[in-house]
């Protein structure tokens, strides 16, 4: 059975109240496609987890899309804070759940292999353990020593952007850096969605097994969206948008701003390709392109 | 600061980068081509031993890890070999509060974690760097009393704690060895874990430097040193080659 669906149908899997892991690195690899379609269909009271989240999780949070986050960090690197996230967790509307990166890590790890939890020695002597439920101070049973039980974490549903993909879920990615969280959040979440930058027949993976990521039967929907990491980079086909980081930059301090900013870019533009036509169209593309 | 970092890499040492941490990178840069070529670095915590041309526009993505000769998977293979305690026993730190006892935070200003006054971008790495026996350096390119305080509002980096043996008593290893600013460089007392000046920078007086910091510094037994100057050489290489678009001078003004 094919598991080809258009982004409507892929994101109508997220459901109000799920918690939703999310790759992203910064300024990397966010299946930004995805993102603009839950905050188009109004998807409220999401949790997000993410390893460091850019540009996606200021839109989300803007947006009213999401109450919660766990993750090691939120920030856009070089284009500064993200403002629009930032004003809802000290507003309290988005509730954060700070773990290191060894402490996601050993979350998902336990998620992933059905376990209650996973230790980490990271964190000891942080203020992060007390406040945190999730994680708990205890005795290694073999040599006394004190580590961090890190509570099993179970996305509902993972979120992915790639190269390519087939009908039947098998997912590529081309040789380059490897995205931080694809490791982990798609194996320890129920449900996994794929955007990719071209569907491609079965054939052309079977050329490369090696570049084979995720196999088709833990892979629930696969749609095809070229540029669907813009403007995060997604190497080596394009580089992240730099004009568009520093608009939003811009204009994520004044909420009038932000939501006109979202109007524009994500709540207008229907399809794909209105979108890259909204951001500067060929234009912008081949300059994000060359790199 | 970049050669003063760099001083503190020895041939051979094994070292990574975080996110907007120009001055490091610089660092590291510097010293592969002067007194560390044996330097391994890891850019980005994920590209093994890269040669970038520049220090780029960012350090956490290409083309910074430009002819790595391996790409390491970030999360779960660059923890491996971080939490090994065989490798990468060296990690900068940079972060918006530091305390007296060598504490860190990136996490939130204010008294009320879930309130906070700032919400920063969180404990990222630094939450297990801390922790598991790494010599921190701490760079911060803007000394003043609302980075470097005597107590941070929250530790999202475990330093010396309390100061004392408190962080041995955990049973941590390791932990903060010197503390590099656009002013001073300054290190731990071995006993009360205090932070003491080693050295003030060329041009800047000890008085100056006790006024941009949030609490009373220790000062060393007789005088004050002067901190060594970068060379010739070093400011060439630094201008012309490894960071002729002057990231490391506008790091000042990233937030992290």
């Amino acid at each position: 059975m094919s598991k080809v669906a258009s982004l409507a149908e892929a994101a109508a899997l997220v459901h109000d109240g799920d918690v939703v892991a999310l790759q992203n690195m910064a300024t990397q690899a966010a299946p930004m496609a995805l993102v603009r379609e839950l905050i188009r269909q109004e998807r409220r009271n999401l949790g997000l987890v993410c390893l460091v989240g850019g540009i996606p999780v200021d839109w989300l949070a803007a947006a009213g899309v999401i109450d919660r986050l766990i993750g090691a960090a939120v920030s856009m690197e070089q284009f500064g804070l993200c403002q629009q996230y930032r004003k809802a967790v000290e507003s309290g509307r988005v509730r954060v759940e700070e773990l290191s990166e060894t402490a996601l890590n050993a979350r998902l790890g336990a998620g992933a292999r059905n376990l209650p939890f996973l230790p980490t020695r990271g964190l000891i002597g942080t203020d992060l353990i007390e406040i945190n439920e999730n994680l708990k101070l205890f005795q290694d049973p073999f040599g006394g020593e004190t580590l961090v039980a890190c509570r099993a974490l179970v996305p509902d549903v993972a979120l992915v952007h790639a190269h390519r993909a087939d009908e039947h879920g098998n997912v590529q990615y081309e040789p380059t850096i490897l995205w931080p969280d694809l490791g982990i959040m798609p194996k320890a979440a129920k449900r996994v969605i794929v955007t990719a930058e071209e569907i491609v027949d079965t054939e052309v993976l079977r050329r490369h097994p090696d570049r084979t990521v995720l196999p088709g039967f833990a892979v629930d929907a696969v749609v095809e969206v070229p540029y669907g990491a813009h403007p995060t980079s997604f190497y080596p086909l394009y580089g992240y948008d730099a004009q568009l980081h520093v608009e939003w930059a811009k204009v994520a301090r004044d909420d009038e701003q932000a939501q006109e900013f979202l109007r524009r870019y994500v709540l207008e533009p229907a399809t794909q390709a209105d979108y890259l036509d909204a951001v500067g169209g060929a234009a912008r593309l081949m300059e994000v392109s060359r790199i | 600061m970049c050669a003063t970092i760099a001083a503190q890499f020895a041939d051979g040492d094994e070292v990574c980068n975080g996110m907007a941490s120009f001055i490091p990178v610089a660092a590291i840069m510097l010293a592969r081509q002067t007194h560390a070529p044996g330097l391994v670095w890891l850019a980005g915590a994920a590209g093994v031993d890269p040669r970038p041309s520049r220090v780029p526009a960012s350090t956490l993505e290409a083309p910074l890890w430009r002819d790595s000769v391996m790409y390491l998977e970030q999360y779960g293979d660059f923890w491996n070999y971080a939490l090994s305690g065989r490798h990468l026993g060296t990690f900068c730190v940079g972060a918006a509060q530091l305390d007296m006892y060598g504490n860190a935070n990136n996490s939130v200003i204010g008294d009320d974690y879930h309130r906070p006054k700032v919400r920063l971008p969180g404990t990222a790495g630094l939450g297990d760097m801390g922790s598991i026996g790494k010599r921190l350096i701490y760079w911060n390119p803007n000394h003043s009393p609302r980075s470097l305080v005597e107590k941070v509002d929250f530790v999202s980096c475990a330093g010396y704690l309390g100061g004392g043996d408190e962080r041995e008593r955990l049973g941590l290893t390791g932990g903060p060895e010197i503390v590099v600013t656009n002013l001073a460089v300054l290190d731990f007392h071995p006993e009360s874990k205090r932070m003491r000046l080693c050295s003030v920078h060329p041009g800047t007086t000890v008085a100056e430097v006790q006024e941009a910091t949030g609490f009373e510094l220790l000062l060393p037994d007789g005088d004050v040193a002067e901190t060594a100057p970068p060379t010739g050489e070093q400011v060439r290489l630094l201008r012309d080659v490894i960071d002729p678009d002057g990231m490391c001078k506008r790091e000042a003004g990233v937030t992290r």
